[in-house]
């Protein structure tokens, strides 16, 4: 969360001499990060990016406390002046009696007081303002103004709208809201409300007031009412039904009962200032859950050992000790004691470490790489070098990479959906399930520049695939869509087998497609299916692999033949071949009749009739037109056996 | 028989040096190889050789003839130079044709970039489920169980039983899954770098419900803040340029302590605060020593054992390029070719 402060607020808790913008580069470098110092009339704002764990740096008392510690430590002089609060003993008529329930509000701090409502002094609307938080009244603004200043949001309702009885309990689920805003909420049960004697619930503890008991214009006696509730309910509550107060970002971060006395006594001195404001019920104090101390050991090496350098431990000491901890030293260790509003975060040697090296100044340590000079050699070769072989090459023949979303709508998602691996909180309907291929976005990308008649786009991505009691399967797919006008199935099957063979994969075969649909399934050896080809239109013709399985095959591997020194014999044959006769078939069968035919291949086709290319050659010595004449009758009568096939 | 075709050899090249064009030059081609020029005919001679010549007047023919077509050819390619040479309608501002030339995703780019570097320094790439048991990515990363990352609200969910001992399953938030998964295999030392498709529920100008981000581990025997610092140096000098200067700065994560936030100086405005940066710097991403709940989870001893890990955005370190100049986060996920191309 981000607040704001006023450098001259900080400065009534810290006297230093640093300028704003040294204090904000030393509390960046150190503690917490002042995000930007911009000017505010005569002042400066700080804007502070406070981290979860330390909601003590939401204040400004806390900031000052850390400034005090770190500053000096930058050379900058500094001294943290305390945030001091009167204790007031009241026994005044006024009753107001709580009942709590200890699982949920750890700590309860009340008082009744008579008050006059007016508008805030000036100093107190500014510094609100330039906090980013709206003055009001000074009822509700003295709040607001507590929170800032010790980090416990507080929280201001109407005595006499209220009644001298509150429980609090947990909702049932269905009960209703009004909230000091008008809005009204269902609430799901299990937050964390009070109700009065009438059995209205009159506050949602922690995050924000209720209508039925926020200060009016006629209000006169107010009770000021502060607790420290359990973070993970306030924050189901407050996700839930989408209110993020202040109050609510400080509470969800399991702040420091101990706050709960300091912020009510603060409040009864500004009522008294700003509002003439009169205690007159007892002071109420129900603390339940008192947080026990803490103390850390740490070893002297230890902490050199981690910052990689030595730091003196009377440095290390007096960098702890203005931090707030108490710090004993028995020989090589320090005991560390943890101060109550670092409780929830501080609880290891390591955190005592972050603590003195923080401080001390990451920037003030050198840079080294480390060594590691045992590694184990790692192959070269892995799916990430396949992968970006692939890339590239698919790029080199002008297609373009495309990145979408793993999870699809239903329209996106191919095959049954009870199979599908389904996400159980989706944010949108777009995005519910986890694909079982990648072509339908390859589609959408498509559908999204509508008026490109030429486009190649392909995806390197993982699809998923459901297994009973075990994690999906996350299979790396490969898929291409090519549309131009009358393009080719041969031109997609070119791209398909220049890819293969650069991935080194010799063994493999087209077959007409075995889905209802134009195109081909492609397989490598052993009869496994890798993939397919598919003609989507005359324009339009996609593609898609397993990419495990490729690189499975994949090789790097060459072996060397030495070139003949024989000069091949070319000769072209054509033939009558019915039309059902596959290409592939005829070359195999060609192949079949003898070892010194090298190659086999399609050169033309013209109705009824193809022309073979053929490559005859011996490795050993020179053929003789004899030797050529014998193979090409064998090869002319075995397919005339087997199809019927004429020479032309 | 060698005479003769030393004589054919000879008479053939001084009828390739003659030839004063490319026409000419046709017709020399038809008398050497032509259905009856003299070498053609040269070959057909080979059946008159007595059987034990056969192999050698064969290798011989052929070597002429080679040594004759490669004349051939470099006259013929002498004409083409000097007819290019004086052909005066040649506009060379005319389009070119150009080979295909496609476009890898930027975040390819980016990922290939920071690969190499990481390698550059001995890390090795790996990659992990990106669907993942809750052990993986948060409970054995010392989340609290009531942790807000670990609701509803931030992380997706699978719609599966829980694994017993595992928990939940979910599309990981975060590259750190990796970080257990690599340390449970136990080969030390470890010089990790993981990069990964990772997912949050969230969808504005600088967040999309999936993106990319890279992790690294190093896990040795006195790993410090000090190597930290000296990889992410190395990394940011590497892929930002010699000129861009980054800090580590306290920060808050639940798998790392101490944990660090790693800024870099603005492109912009060189570090002097813009409206675009914080007070000059941007950051740009999360690191952090090892926390020793983390090893102790994977029954690796944190006295032996020590490290450190860092967790980047790729799209974020991708934005904050030099002059690339992307300021929403979902323009990096248009389908639009338009801006596809532009990479």
């Amino acid at each position: 969360m981000n607040i704001k402060i006023l450098d001259s607020w900080l400065r009534e808790y810290l006297k230093t001499d640093a300028t704003a913008k040294e204090i904000a580069k030393a509390l960046s470098l150190t503690s917490v990060s002042i995000e930007r110092v911009e000017p505010y009339k005569q002042d400066w704002t700080y804007d502070i990016e406070v981290t979860t764990n330390r909601p003590d740096l939401a204040s400004v008392n806390g900031l000052a406390r850390e400034a005090g510690a770190v500053l000096p430590q930058q050379e900058l002089n500094a001294n943290y002046l305390p945030l001091k609060t009167k204790t007031v003993t009241a026994d005044g008529k006024a009753k107001l009696q709580v009942e709590n329930n200890p699982n949920l509000v750890n700590r309860i701090c009340a008082v009744v007081m008579e008050v006059i409502l007016q508008p805030s002094p000036e100093e107190v609307k500014d510094r609100l303002e330039a906090s980013d938080i709206r003055s009001i009244n000074n009822l509700i603004d003295i709040t607001n103004y507590v929170m800032r200043i010790t980090g416990q949001p507080t929280h201001v309702m109407d005595y006499d709208r209220l009644g001298p009885h509150l429980k609090i309990r947990e909702a049932r689920k269905g009960e209703e809201i009004t909230t000091l805003d008008k809005k009204t909420y269902v609430l799901s049960g299990g937050d964390i409300v009070a109700e009065n004697k009438n059995g209205e619930i009159v506050d949602l503890l922690g995050i924000m007031g209720l209508e039925n008991s926020v200060v009016i214009d006629q209000t006169k006696r107010i009770v000021f009412f502060i607790n420290n509730v359990n973070s993970t309910k306030v924050r189901k509550t407050s996700m839930e039904q989408g209110i993020r107060t202040e109050a609510v970002q400080l509470n969800e971060k399991h702040l420091d009962p101990e706050l709960c006395e300091e912020a009510l006594y603060l409040g009864i001195e500004l009522y008294k200032e700003f509002a003439q404001g009169k205690v007159i019920s007892e002071i109420i104090d129900i603390y339940p859950n008192i947080p026990q101390t803490k103390q850390v050991t740490v070893q002297l090496e230890k902490i050199n050992r981690v910052i990689g350098i030595d730091v003196p431990t009377t440095q290390s000491i007096e960098i702890l000790t203005k931090l707030g901890f108490t710090v004993e030293q028995k020989g090589e260790t320090l005991i560390v004691t943890v101060p109550t509003f670092r409780l929830y975060d501080v609880g290891l040697p390591e955190d005592i470490i972050e603590e003195i090296a923080r401080v001390y100044g990451y920037h003030n340590l050198p840079s080294k790489l480390p060594l590691l000079n045992t590694q184990q050699p790692k192959p070269l070769v892995n799916v990430f070098y396949w992968e970006t072989r692939v890339k590239h090459a698919l790029k080199y023949w002008g297609f373009t990479e495309v990145y979408t979303y793993s999870m699809v709508s239903e329209n996106l998602y191919e095959g049954p959906l009870e199979n599908a691996v389904t996400i159980a909180n989706p944010l949108n309907e777009d995005l519910v399930y986890l694909r079982r291929n990648v072509i339908p976005s390859l589609l959408h990308v498509l559908s999204e520049n509508k008026q490109r008649e030429h486009i190649q786009i392909f995806e390197i991505a993982n699809v998923y695939d459901k297994k009973e009691n075990k994690l999906p399967e996350e299979i790396r797919f490969i898929a291409g869509i090519v549309k131009s006008p009358h393009t080719s199935f041969f031109t997609v099957k070119g791209y398909i087998e220049q890819l293969l063979k650069d991935l080194g994969i010799t063994d493999y075969e087209f077959r007409p497609s075995t889905e209802n649909s134009d195109g081909a399934d492609i397989f490598l050896a052993n009869n496994k299916k890798v993939g397919a080809i598919e003609i989507l239109d005359e324009n339009l013709i996609d593609f898609e692999m397993n990419f495990d399985l490729l690189c499975e095959f994949a090789t790097l591997k060459k072996m060397y033949i030495p070139v003949s020194k024989f000069p091949p014999i070319l000769e072209d044959i054509s033939l009558e071949i019915p039309a059902k006769i596959q290409t592939g078939e005829v070359i195999a069968e060609i192949k079949k009749q003898n070892s010194l035919i090298k190659e086999a291949t399609l050169l033309d086709r013209y109705e009824h009739s193809r022309t073979f290319h053929i490559v005859y050659q011996d490795e050993n010595k020179n053929l003789t037109n004899e030797e050529v004449k014998e193979i090409h009758n064998k090869i002319l009568q075995s397919l005339h056996n087997k199809w019927g096939t004429r020479e032309k | 028989m060698e005479e003769k075709l030393l004589h054919i050899k000879n008479n053939a090249l001084s009828m390739v040096l003659q030839a004063k064009n490319t026409k000419e030059l046709d017709e020399v081609k038809l008398q050497l190889l032509g259905r009856s020029g003299s070498l053609t005919q040269a070959f057909k001679l080979i059946g008159k050789v007595p059987e034990e010549e056969k192999a050698e007047y064969g290798r011989l023919i052929n070597e002429t003839k080679q040594i004759v077509e490669d004349a051939l050819q470099s006259a013929f390619d002498n004409f083409k130079k000097q007819k290019i040479k004086y052909q005066s309608s040649l506009d060379v501002t005319d389009p070119a044709i150009l080979p295909p030339l496609g476009h890898l995703h930027p975040v390819t780019q980016a990922i290939e970039e920071i690969t190499t570097i990481f390698e550059r320094i001995g890390f090795t790439r790996v990659r992990y489920p990106e669907i993942d048991y809750d052990w993986y990515a948060f409970e054995a990363l010392n989340f609290p169980e009531n942790h807000p990352a670990r609701d509803d609200w931030e992380t997706f969910f699978i719609k599966e039983k829980p694994d017993l001992k595992k928990g939940p399953q979910v599309l990981i938030p975060h590259t750190s899954n990796g970080q257990i998964r690599e340390l449970e295999k136990k080969e030390f030392p470890i010089k990790m770098l993981n990069i990964a498709k990772t997912y949050r529920r969230q969808d504005d100008i600088s967040h999309v419900p999936m993106f990319h981000q890279f992790e690294t581990l190093v896990i040795g025997k006195d790993i410090s803040i000090v190597h930290l610092k000296g990889t992410l140096d190395y990394f940011a000098k590497s892929y930002f340029g010699p000129d861009r200067v980054t800090r580590i700065r306290p920060y808050h994560f639940q798998f790392t302590e101490p944990s660090f936030e790693v800024d870099i100086t603005c492109d912009v405005c060189k570090g002097k605060g813009c409206k675009l940066c914080k007070e000059g710097w941007l950051e740009l991403g999360g690191a952090g020593m090892v926390h020793p709940n983390v090893l102790r989870a994977t029954g690796v001893d944190p006295d032996t054992y020590s490290g450190f890990a860092s967790g980047f955005g790729v799209e974020r370190v991708l934005m904050m390029k030099d002059g690339i100049k992307i300021d929403d986060v979902r323009i990096i996920y248009s389908p639009k070719l338009d801006f596809l191309e532009q990479f």
